[in-house]
């Protein structure tokens, strides 16, 4: 009996691991092409991955002497898969990753800058949006670590309804932020004004923080490269930070505590576009509830009028007008092989023609935004699978679009690229001091003290 | 096992032959885990201390900075901080899961209805995987939404107010710590119950006869018997722990202990090799000194 | 008088045994609990549903789904391309249809399934004969071996990473798909042979010498006393440690993401897990269904072996 059920396992697994090898066997044989591409993707979620799939078989259609290999990176694990990967001398033919990770690669040396240009040269330069190329820009003027893909803004959305019975002004200037965030904050009731960063390791921290110093004219360096950190209107905006951050719920937060404004929790948070989504998914989910199935659930707190009544503030007001957004590119590795960079081009050429382009903004609707005009506008891209860009209307996206425009970095001062702002971005010495301040009582003065000391290590 | 190898002298050192035949048996039969362990443990061990005297490029380009990455992270305060939270963590979950693990190792040694259920149900915890459980875990301490929180503030006033007990840092190291006790526990059970079971019911009919009850029982004949078991459960159970990151840092990543601590210093943004071979070293000096001393005075080798 | 005591006792124990069951699976029922709400019942703390919502799993299980509807822009896409025919277009088409599940479960159970069983089985093997020649052959350099092989261990196993990727990609077994798998296994089965060469001599010592002994007389080999005599006693030990053997496989993630990040179509059901949760809508219904499922095969799997055990022991006659 006993060595009847060891056998049977053994044979399963015997048999399993066998068909196995067969099957990569296979696959081996079928990839022998000429060039041989790899695409490392930040999209890896399956459904957007069968989408990007769909391309490349359609590419490879027109291009049987090129084979795409794509390959999914989670964007916290990109850093760490390129230094294994350069280490080992396995680094892939085309990246697609944020500013800030293109920036700390591409000040290392392993980006090929000659490329991006020659894609640029392709697509055409003056398409793009100068706010989002700008965010790409090398140390040398003129030549990019990446080409800009896609977009999302970043900013305040809000619960109008409860603002408007309140009769408070929409948040976009520090006195009604904070003044809409102190009145509905309600901790008895579980009820939260504004959800801001708090966590020690989370890049949404500086995302939500950099339009509040922004708006103050606070930044991190002058225009020639020199810390300028510790100033007195990078002091208030911190403190307005912290005061904000009292209103948040409970302990350190981060973004995936937007559930608690579906819930009807909070009146206020800082989020992308993508949210557009996640309000598309959240309605489809109530659109399964029936009027029958109402009645019973008359204690359940729910709001039907939910994505009504939220509205989005994507500028922010104090000394000057501020706005937040992300810009992702594709760029291309050093790889000493002219033969593979040049399929890479043709490959990436193909993905900005405009039916690939929009296909591939399709896969997350509100989460990626065209970086450069033309497209916001047409009909093909407001047709959107959710039909969630015909609900909010053709003029508020294009508003939205253009706001990719404006986006601001502790990168960029007067058109300067400042390489350090990126290494204090990726080793998160914001996010800790936040963390410091608000979780651990740290006191502002010595929290920025502690942060400026730690930018000066990496610094030198 | 002191009678066992005066057994095993008489048979097998009766000559040089047998013995010669002897040597090369054992070395056949240890061969193949030697030559896994030197060529993928030991080969990146060495090439780690190797590195930790370099600044690591990407480029790899590296640059020899003798012991400045040693120096760097002794003269760090969250280094220090970071070994006072791992000296916590590891001691607390080790004995609470070594507790609760003879507790209930004691309670499965008797036979009771439905004892076959329980035993699979108390499986449950260690054999789902660490990240399938934490979202649970979130969930339930959520401030805002969890059930902990509803009990504790809302209907026993527990608290003053909802309080974020999992990422909080004052409080996040007790949830670290009952989830490792709550993760871990059954596998301490199962080898103690092991231990239990292998115990001659002979020693226990002895006792009864001689007017021993439930304590004493455990006193003088359970607990010596798997003395030695125990103490092997704890230090395995500490090096485990000492060097655990995917089940502290997928629950709470405010629990810095070291291997986060690595993990945050080499892994996250720009990578720094050199820094965290550094960490490396030093903290496997750290372990081996604990361990040196605890074989010594507990196991007594 | 008695009774009345050992009533009291009785309901001690159970009590105990509930409050250890109650410890142990309660983030199971969170879990399930969860899993069966609807968004907007999240913030409702009782862990019965207001209603029962089942489409997260039908969603990851596909089960009633509909065909997928195909975006407007992906059929622009191909009916305004030129260079393709209408066979080919067919072709990208179907494929596009046919892939794409929000959480492939079955695949990903069966890549962690058999990664998770060979990791563990090899070094179960190959402990099973280092560790007896650590307990019961004699020969020079053995105490040496036995101690540095734990003392190896105690190097944190997150630093070994980039010097195995490095290792493995050198000698060219990370660019294949078999390759990456096998390496990996390697890895797992690496991480866990001191342990189990530890734990399982340990044990072979508390076995008495005299039935070895007695075996060996009777003209049975060295091989023939391994398989047939310490096995069999050390049955409940060897399921222990392919118990730990299995779980450090089952569980990691963090060599798995490197090493098969490559092959979607090798990838793990921790893999398959974090990707759910760090994408932007994964809403918690989806990921407590996803965690249930992920947990229940090997619950059931546990289960079997669970007799085995208990089994082993009485059939091996440890307690004769």
């Amino acid at each position: 009996m006993k060595k009847s059920i060891v056998l049977l396992l053994l044979s399963i697994f015997l048999l399993s691991f066998s068909s196995y090898i067969f099957a990569g066997g296979q696959e081996e044989t079928a990839s022998s092409e000429p060039v041989e591409l790899e695409f490392w993707t930040r999209q890896t979620q399956s459904d957007r991955m069968t989408t990007i799939q769909m391309l490349i078989d359609t590419y490879t259609a027109m291009n049987p002497d090129i084979s795409i290999k794509l390959v999914p990176v989670d964007e916290n694990d990109m850093a760490l898969n390129m230094r294994a990967a350069s280490a080992a001398g396995t680094l892939p033919s085309i990246i697609e990753i944020d500013a800030e990770i293109a920036v700390a690669l591409g000040s290392e040396g392993i980006l090929d800058t000659d490329a991006s240009s020659a894609l640029l040269d392709r697509v055409g330069k003056d398409k793009f949006f100068d706010g989002a190329l700008r965010l790409f820009e090398a140390k040398d003027k003129g030549t990019y670590y990446g080409v800009p893909y896609h977009g999302m803004i970043q900013g305040i959305w809000y619960r109008a309804d409860w603002f408007k019975e309140a009769g408070l002004e929409p948040p976009t200037t520090w006195d009604a932020v904070a003044k809409a965030a102190e009145y509905f904050y309600n901790p008895e009731k579980n009820i939260y004004g504004i959800l801001l960063g708090t966590m020690e390791t989370e890049s949404y921290d500086e995302q939500c923080f950099t339009p509040i110093a922004m708006s103050n004219n606070a930044g991190l360096f002058d225009k020639d490269g020199k810390l300028i950190f510790n100033s007195p209107e990078m002091k208030e905006a911190v403190e307005f930070y912290a005061r904000l951050a009292k209103t948040t719920p409970p302990g350190p937060q981060t973004w995936r505590a937007r559930d608690y404004y579906l819930q009807g929790r909070m009146a206020m948070f800082f989020y992308s576009t993508y949210i557009m989504d996640d309000l598309a998914v959240f309605e489809v989910a109530m659109g399964s509830l029936t009027s029958d199935n109402f009645e019973g659930l008359k204690g359940a707190e729910f709001d039907p009028d939910l994505v009504k009544n939220t509205k989005t503030a994507t500028i922010l007001t104090n000394k000057k007008d501020a706005g937040f957004g992300a810009v992702v590119s594709m760029a291309i590795p050093k790889l000493n092989n002219p033969d593979v960079t040049e399929a890479a081009l043709d490959f990436l050429n193909y993905l900005y023609s405009p039916n690939a382009y929009i296909t591939y903004l399709h896969m997350a609707v509100g989460g990626m935004m065209p970086v450069f005009e033309g497209v916001a506008n047409t009909e093909r891209f407001l047709n959107d699978p959710k039909g969630v860009y015909s609900k909010y209307g053709a003029e508020k996206i294009i508003e939205i679009t253009e706001g990719l425009n404006k986006i601001e970095s502790f990168g960029i001062v007067e058109g300067n690229r400042i390489e350090a702002a990126s290494t204090i971005y990726s080793k998160k010495i914001i996010p800790q001091m936040i963390y410091k301040i608000t979780q651990e009582g740290m006191d502002v003065d010595k929290a920025m003290a502690w942060a400026e000391a730690e930018m000066k290590k990496l610094i030198n | 096992m002191n009678s066992d190898s005066v057994i095993s002298k008489s048979i097998f050192t009766r000559g040089s032959i047998l013995e010669d035949r002897e040597k090369k048996f054992g070395w056949f039969l240890i061969l193949p885990s030697l030559i896994i362990i030197v060529s993928l443990v030991l080969y990146p061990i060495v090439y780690n201390i190797f590195l930790s005297f370099f600044e690591v490029k990407v480029t790899g380009n590296n640059e020899f900075t003798g012991i400045q990455n040693h120096l760097n992270i002794i003269t760090d305060p969250a280094f220090w901080q970071s070994v006072t939270t791992s000296i916590v963590y590891v001691l607390f979950t080790t004995l609470g899961t070594t507790l609760v693990g003879l507790c209930v190792a004691l309670l499965m040694n008797r036979k009771f209805p439905l004892r076959g259920l329980v035993r699979s149900l108390i499986l449950l915890p260690y054999v789902a995987p660490v990240i399938a459980v934490v979202y649970s875990w979130q969930f339930i301490f959520d401030p805002v939404n969890g059930i902990f929180m509803h009990i504790a503030y809302d209907k026993l006033h527990l608290f003053t107010e909802r309080i974020n007990l999992i990422r909080s840092p004052d409080t996040s190291i007790y949830v670290a710590i009952l989830f490792g006790i709550w993760k871990n526990f059954p596998f301490s059970y199962l080898m103690i119950l092991a231990g239990l079971q292998a115990i001659d019911t002979g020693l226990y009919e002895a006792a009864e006869i001689d007017g021993c009850k439930g304590w004493q029982k455990f006193r003088y004949i359970t607990f010596p018997e798997i003395y030695f078991l125990l103490g092997s459960i704890i230090l395995l159970r500490a090096i485990w722990n000492f060097n655990k990151f995917e089940e502290v840092f997928l629950l709470t990543q405010n629990v810095k202990v070291l291997p986060i601590y690595t993990y945050l210093k080499a892994f996250t943004g720009i990578m720094d090799i050199g820094h965290g071979a550094a960490i490396a070293m030093i903290q496997f000096i750290l372990l081996i000194g604990f361990i040196l001393i605890y074989v010594k005075r507990v196991l007594k080798w | 008088m008695v009774t009345s005591t050992n009533l009291l006792k009785k309901s001690i124990f159970a009590l105990s045994i509930f409050i250890v069951v109650l410890f142990a699976i309660f983030p199971f029922i969170q879990m399930l609990s969860t899993s069966l709400k609807y968004q907007w019942d999240w913030g409702n703390p009782s862990l019965i549903p207001s209603k029962l919502n089942i489409d997260a799993y039908k969603e990851l299980l596909n089960i009633g789904q509909a065909e997928k509807e195909v975006p407007q822009s992906v059929l622009n896409l191909l009916e305004e391309n030129t260079e393709l025919s209408k066979k080919q277009k067919k072709e990208i088409l179907d494929k596009y249809k046919s892939t794409g599940d929000v959480f492939p479960f079955f695949k990903f159970f069966f890549n962690s399934l058999i990664l998770a069983f060979s990791s563990a089985f090899i070094s179960v093997l190959i402990a099973i004969f280092g560790a007896y020649s650590f307990s019961r052959v004699r020969y020079k350099g053995r105490g040496i071996i036995q101690r540095s092989v734990l003392l190896v261990y105690m190097f944190g196993p997150i630093l070994l990473l980039i010097p195995l990727y490095i290792l493995s990609a050198k000698f060219g077994l990370i660019s294949t798909s078999v390759g990456a798998f096998i390496t990996l296994m390697t890895i797992y089965m690496v991480l866990t042979l001191p342990v189990s060469l530890y734990m399982l001599g340990n044990y072979f010592r508390t076995i008495p010498y005299s039935i070895e002994e007695s075996a060996l007389i009777e003209g049975c080999s060295r091989f023939g006393v391994i398989w047939r005599i310490v096995i069999p006693l050390s049955i409940s030990i060897i399921v222990t440690v392919f118990i730990y053997a299995f779980m450090i496989a089952w569980n990691e993630y963090l060599f798995a993401s490197v090493f098969l990040k490559s092959f979607a179509e090798l990838n793990t059901l921790p893999l398959g897990l974090r990707q759910l949760f760090v994408s932007k809508n994964a809403i918690w219904d989806r990921i407590m269904a996803a965690s249930m499922l992920s947990a229940i095969p090997v619950i059931v799997l546990f289960m079997l072996i669970q007799k085995q055990l208990t089994g082993g022991m009485t059939a091996g006659g440890v307690k004769e």
